[in-house]
């Protein structure tokens, strides 16, 4: 039985993770700066991140679907339900939040380009109304993600250091071997 | 060539006679543009303008057309945009509140399509502009003048310093505009 999940499921969690904070980090940055041609660079940039959660989401799935690691090992029953509410949120917020944001700058007239290559159609007109909504929805949402994403951190480390159980191990193998 | 002379003369007369002053529907009529940002293509426009457009629908070669924007009424798309927009760096509306379009010549393409050459004063600097125009007779009797101009932005002086690279706001600028001829 592997201990662990294979290493692209485990890459493109951390991979997601890097992505969200970075995401966050600009939006927070991006909320006090007036308009600049560097304010345009991290909004665009702000976007390109949310956008890529997004687009790596169905890989994710895909990868975690078939990985051969049986998650319920070393649960209890409750935890087992608990895991899946919390993990079955994350994956809805994970699609949630980009999607907003993208449905922000669609109803704000501002499209996304990624990465300044690939247009991603706009989802709904033009609406100022619409914008201020979906704004203040992707903001929402995004605060309920970073909640529950430390609700999760907090169970890992719970497994990790009281319970001593392999749950964290799956993830971060590497704390593994340095034991 | 005295005979020549007057012949032309005549024909202007006679091409002034039959050549209107058209009102402009403003309410159905609209002047944008649209410019990169980040390679995204935003929408833009000017609320305020006025447009001058004598011609003669048999003989439009002969005409006259002048735009008057005013500057300050810029739409970029987004409140701080406008603010921005306004400012020294871009299109420095209190020293440079308006800017105008002046037709020279007028070139017949194809049946209803021209070339209306001209001369586009913004920010105080003079560039002859080229505008392909259709002309659409509408229903009522009225005329549709539609068409598109490619600008850039840096030979106007429009967005200058830190505003000046291009990969984040484009020097290319795609004018559009709609204007309806009332009867």
């Amino acid at each position: 039985m592997p201990t662990s999940y294979r290493w692209p499921v485990i890459g493109l969690h951390w991979l997601t993770l890097l992505l969200i904070v970075a995401a966050y980090v600009l939006a927070s940055l991006l909320e006090d700066m007036t308009l600049s041609p560097l304010k345009l660079k991290l909004y665009a940039w702000h976007k390109w991140l949310g956008m890529s959660v997004l687009f790596l989401l169905p890989l994710r799935v895909l990868l975690r679907v078939l990985d051969p690691l049986d998650h319920r090992a070393e649960l209890t029953e409750m935890e087992v339900k608990m895991s899946a509410a919390v993990h079955g949120l994350l994956y809805l917020l994970l699609i949630a939040v980009p999607v907003l944001g993208w449905l922000h700058s669609s109803a704000a007239g501002f499209s996304v380009v990624w990465f300044g290559v690939l247009p991603i159609p706009d989802l709904v007109g033009k609406d100022k109304m619409l914008a201020d909504i979906f704004k203040e929805l992707h903001e929402g949402s995004v605060n309920l993600l970073v909640f529950l994403a430390v609700v999760h951190a907090a169970a890992a480390i719970y497994h990790h250091h009281i319970r001593r159980d392999g749950v964290l191990i799956r993830m971060v193998p590497w704390l593994r071997k340095k034991a | 060539m005295k005979n020549f002379a007057s012949l032309v003369v005549l024909l202007l007369i006679a091409t002034s006679v039959w050549a209107k002053d058209w009102q402009v529907d403003y309410s159905n009529s609209q002047i944008g543009f649209v410019i990169k940002q980040m390679n995204v293509p935003v929408e833009g426009g000017f609320s305020r303008y006025g447009v001058k457009a004598v011609f003669d629908p048999a003989k439009p070669e002969n005409g006259l057309f002048t735009v008057e924007l005013d500057i300050a009424s810029i739409d970029t798309g987004s409140e701080e945009g406008n603010g921005e927009a306004k400012r020294p760096a871009w299109f420095d509306t209190a020293r440079y509140p308006t800017a105008r379009f002046v037709s020279k010549s007028i070139r017949r393409d194809a049946a209803g399509r021209f070339t209306v050459n001209g001369e586009l004063t913004l920010k105080g600097r003079t560039a002859p502009l080229s505008v392909p125009v259709i002309l659409t007779p509408q229903r009522t009797g009225g005329w549709l003048v539609s068409g598109r101009a490619a600008l850039k932005r840096s030979q106007f002086d429009i967005g200058g310093g830190e505003w000046a690279d291009p990969s984040v706001v484009a020097d290319d600028i795609d004018a559009r505009f709609k204007l309806l001829l009332k009867p």
